[in-house]
């Protein structure tokens, strides 16, 4: 059935009377009349579907009206006037629009508040009798999750409408993509999915064909005429009544029953649009069968036996890992984040996440590494616990549809693990295990995994909701170990459908170079339908095997990546192309320098002290003699600050080198240098690349940091019977800094040259604060230091 | 009005490559760029916050309690039509500020510049998301934006600072003030954003009134300069 809603409210109430400025929701109360007008301009316009004056009549929005203590009057009110007005002729949708504010971690909006303030609402709405509830506009999927949740809870029965807004990239304003949002919100247990607001229906075609071909119940669009601009003083939407009305063919040819207006559409638009589509048929949406989706808050990943492997990381898990479990213990995630980011980097689809941590709070943890992963990544999670609070801790925190590891068929998992997977819209990995222990064979897996299913049904999950898992022993203790898994995963495919995972691991216990026993067992069990491995995605041999049998099994047709791998070239690329290396030692020394081989350094100095080089011709002939070519390169625009860096950081090891081979011979002796970042100023980057650049120049450098006071920059000079002074500042506001230092140094007879640099100093300014150079950069510095005390 | 605390799933690679001053350089590791730019995400605690101000441009005031003047002839211009100003506060927070120190101390000089620059790319993306979620609004309503424009570009002087701190509800998302008028912590960004109603009649109403990012800059020898 095809269903016409109703268009633009705000601008008709304008137009009604309200006041700039004033509360729209109070109309309810203070002017019925005229709100009943414009739902009934709309009725008889031919909607069919007509929407409360109540987008913002939650209490966080009438807050700014110091009218949040009457949410259901208000509510109340709308409800009945839409009612009243539409009669039995029409629908009344209960409409709930955003908060305003950012969901945590996002912004400083409390899910729970959010909750909260959206449950009052619905409850208000559908106690007062609408027939659907709306919640439009928004950006944030965790504000909708939240306000779907409370919807489902406080007006039960009552179907909801799930509207979320997109920019002109695709994408809401926090990255959630139309696919993503399709999965999660059905799963969720939106009844009507769809996209209101900020584009036009041209732009809006692609998106609700998106939400169509990702989710199986109907999908609305209610979309702007047009973008705005103002003219002679009024806002000014461009798309006629006519034009808007006939891209109803195109929304409902993409898939959007439910169609109506937003921002800019009258009553007029609405009756073409009416007009578009009264004798249209509704579209057949192709049925899909449905598949395993996972989503993150920007990205939807699919497993399934069609499509290539798609790997599970296992490494955030404390167990049996004193370092990562201590961390968590003291409330430190950052290994944890660590492991999501480099796993996500090492190929991983989708993150397991454990915070089995004795003697924590487990709920505390897994709602704070769920939030802060999904900060960081977009792979979609599955949350590793055996804990019901942990687990609904996680699942409420995820801003996506995650997978739960595990649903055994132990009686405390199938009564509470279930219904949490209905609730928060997550798939389950399902594990045969009854309260009995492991079954060995593969017919008795199956049949507990039949029976987990069943309950699962019964709960309300779904094809699609289920990842099965194969279980695997420890070969060492059961000769069948194998065998057994490979059946099982061959009679999942045929019986279920369903995908399969496992811990792999666990099949070697025992034996001796374990790695060939993985990645052997790992490509057996790809080819007998292994669809989403649980396992370590820096393990370079089980990725090999993955690899391979992806070339194998036709994943990678005809092997083309796997060709393309360097890995498996037999004279690995960059071997063909490395440099000779074959220079004498003081050569070497000084190209490894220029080539920042900081590696290579160490072994190199040895070898030329060991030919009996003299630490002196090492660091003039070598060190100091790159040094010399690299600023040459610097100055002529062949070489850059990191670069230089790098060689730094070389000439730094082989000093180091040096000073510990001939300890006596080797002292920095070409001057002393006092440095400061002036008073006031805490930028020190570029005064610390100096600093780094003239000690590795050999000079003898006191670096005094940032922020330093003239007095102490003074009695530092005159104290260390400094050389040189360099002085940094880099901004205006601090730049002043410097004339007071050299005044200062000159009052108290320091002989010292004063080199200066920073942003925002220049020639002209050096000379004027009577500073003796002028350093643009770090290796202008170390030249000039030379300069200025004669050095060649 | 809003914090947003954008998530950085990636951090652009090339804009590091320029803040560290290697756009030209030809043959310099990708993967040093692309470590520091991982470090960055996993260091940096996004934080962004905004605020909607009326702006009477003919007097350059902010109509905030109390009122803001704004000075300088350049800003003054950049928001000449605008009836709306946007003032917005980003920042990366600490932790990755001491990490780049910390590496410097330990002689790991180019990682630690790396890092610098790839906080620097951090907070400009906030920035820029920050924006992008301005402008869906902004435009909702028929304002077009002005680029957004900080103390101590052009004439505007960097000692009206504080204001902006004050009226972008900095202090909320941890930002300060050094005596100096520098931003703490230092990979922080303030900065205005004007709103005007665009007027299809006026079409030169939406034109920005002058140079924008490098090219208004007078630092012509700025490793990082675009042009």
């Amino acid at each position: 059935m095809i269903h016409i809603f109703d268009g633009a409210m705000g601008t008709m109430l304008q137009a009604g009377g309200l006041k700039p400025g004033a509360c729209p929701e109070l109309m309810n109360i203070e002017q019925p009349e005229v709100v009943k007008s414009i739902h009934k301009a709309y009725l008889d316009a031919g909607a069919t579907v007509i929407e409360t004056n109540t987008f913002g009549a939650s209490s966080l929005k009438l807050d700014h009206y110091g009218l949040a203590d009457r949410v259901t009057e208000l509510n109340a009110a709308a409800v009945k006037i839409a009612k009243e007005a539409a009669g039995t002729k029409a629908k009344v949708a209960g409409s709930m629009g955003p908060t305003g504010r950012f969901v945590v971690p996002l912004g400083d909006l409390d899910f729970e508040d959010a909750y909260d303030c959206f449950a009052e609402q619905a409850k208000a709405l559908a106690d007062a009798g609408a027939d659907y509830l709306i919640i439009e506009t928004c950006i944030d999927i965790q504000e909708m999750r939240a306000a779907l949740l409370a919807a489902k809870e406080n007006a039960p029965g009552v179907p909801v409408i799930c509207q979320l807004s997109y920019s002109e990239d695709g994408r809401t304003v926090t990255g959630t993509d139309p696919q993503s949002a399709a999965i999660i919100l059905e799963a969720l247990g939106a009844d009507i999915i769809g996209v209101n607001c900020s584009l036009g229906p041209e732009q809006l075609v692609p998106i609700v064909r998106t939400l169509a071909e990702n989710c199986s119940v109907p999908i609305s669009v209610q979309p702007n005429a047009g973008m705005p601009y103002l003219e002679n003083g009024e806002t000014v939407f461009p798309m006629g009544p006519e034009d808007f009305g006939r891209w109803g063919t195109k929304l409902l040819e993409a898939g959007a029953t439910f169609l109506g207006g937003c921002c800019g559409t009258t009553p007029a638009h609405i009756a073409a649009l009416a007009a578009t589509l009264k004798d249209a048929t509704e579209p057949t949406r192709a049925k899909h069968a449905k598949r395993l989706w996972l989503a993150s808050r920007s990205k939807a990943v699919c497993i399934d036996k069609k499509l290539p492997t798609r790997l599970i990381g296992e490494r955030i898990n404390p167990t049996g890992r004193k370092k990562l479990a201590a961390e968590i213990r003291e409330g430190s995630f950052l290994s944890v984040k660590k492991e999501a980011v480099n796993q996500v980097k090492a190929g991983a689809h989708l993150l397991d996440v454990n915070m089995g941590v004795g003697g924590i709070d487990q709920t505390a943890a897994m709602k704070k590494a769920v939030t802060e992963i999904a900060q960081l990544t977009d792979a979609p999670l599955a949350i590793d616990t055996g804990d019901s609070a942990a687990l609904e801790a996680g699942l409420r925190a995820y801003p996506g549809r995650a997978l739960i590891n595990s649903v055994s068929y132990e009686p405390e998992r199938i009564a509470k693990f279930l219904p949490l997977a209905k609730k928060y819209g997550a798939a389950i990995l399902c594990l045969p295990i009854t309260e009995d222990g492991v079954p060995k064979t593969a017919e008795d897996r199956l049949e507990v995994m039949r029976k987990i299913i069943t309950a699962a049904k019964e709960q309300g999950l779904d094809d699609g909701d289920f990842l099965l898992d194969a279980l695997v022993m420890t070969v060492s203790a059961d000769k069948n170990a194998c065998y057994e898994v490979l059946i099982t995963l061959q009679m999942y495919r045929e019986r279920f459908g369903y995908p399969t995972t496992m811990g792999l691991s666990n099949i070697s216990f025992g034996l001796p170079n374990r790695p060939l026993i993985n990645s052997t067992f790992f490509a057996m069990c790809l080819a007998a339908g292994l669809d989403a491995p649980i396992m370590n995605p820096y393990d370079e041999s089980m990725q090999r095997a993955l690899k391979a049998s992806a070339a194998l099994l036709g994943d990678d047709p005809n092997g083309l990546a796997f060709s393309q791998d360097e890995a498996n070239l037999s004279v690995p690329k960059k071997a063909a192309v490395a440099k000779e290396s074959n220079l004498a030692a003081l050569p070497a020394i000084k190209q490894a320098v220029i080539d920042g081989e900081k590696d290579e350094i160490v072994e190199l100095v040895a070898r030329a002290v060991a030919e009996g080089h003299s630490a002196n011709e090492i660091t003039e002939n070598a060190l100091t003699a790159a040094m010399t070519d690299i600023g040459e390169d610097f100055g002529a625009g062949r070489m850059f600050l990191p670069q230089v860096l790098l060689s730094a950081e070389t000439m730094r090891a082989a000093f180091n080198k040096l000073k510990e081979l001939l300890p006596a011979s080797s002292e920095a002796d070409k001057g002393t240098v006092v440095i400061a970042t002036v008073k006031g100023d805490v930028h020190d980057l570029g005064k610390n690349i100096t600093g780094a650049l003239l000690a590795n120049s050999g000079f003898r450098l006191i670096d005094l940091g940032k922020d330093v006071d003239s007095t102490e920059i003074v009695k530092a000079a005159i104290e260390s019977k400094a050389d040189i002074v360099g002085l940094c500042a880099l901004m205006t506001t601090t730049m002043v800094q410097i004339d007071k230092v050299i005044a200062d140094l000159k009052a108290a007879g320091c002989p010292a040259k004063v080199m200066v640099g920073g942003a925002a100093v220049t020639q002209d300014y050096a000379d004027s604060a009577g500073a003796d150079a002028y350093a643009a950069d770090g290796v202008q510095a170390v030249k000039l230091a030379k300069d200025m005390l004669g050095i060649e | 009005m809003p914090i947003y605390n954008t998530p950085l799933l990636r951090i652009d690679s090339q804009e590091t490559r320029r803040y560290a001053g290697l756009m030209k350089a030809k043959d310099f590791d990708e993967s040093r760029i692309e470590d520091a730019c991982q470090d960055a995400r996993l260091l940096a605690a996004p934080r962004g916050i905004w605020q909607v101000y009326d702006y009477d441009c003919q007097k350059q005031e902010i109509k905030a309690d109390p009122p803001c003047i704004i000075e300088g002839s350049k800003i003054g211009a950049h928001l000449a039509g605008c009836d709306k100003v946007i003032l917005l506060a980003a920042t990366v927070g600490d932790e990755i500020e001491e990490t780049v120190t910390q590496r410097f101390a330990n002689g790991e000089y180019s990682s630690s510049v790396l890092l610098d620059a790839a906080a620097t790319t951090a907070v400009e993306q906030i920035a820029n998301s920050i924006e992008k979620a301005i402008k869906t609004k902004a435009a909702a309503k028929g304002y077009g934006m002005r680029w957004r424009f900080s103390p101590g570009y052009g004439d505007w002087p960097i000692e009206q600072q504080p204001e902006l701190i004050r009226l972008s509800h900095a202090a909320d998302i941890g930002i300060s003030l050094s005596s100096a008028m520098m931003l703490l912590p230092r990979k922080s960004i303030t900065a205005i954003i004007g709103l005007y109603k665009e007027d299809k009649s006026k079409p030169d109403a939406a034109k920005a009134q002058h140079h924008k990012g490098c090219a208004a800059c007078e630092k012509l020898d700025c490793p990082a300069r675009k042009i």
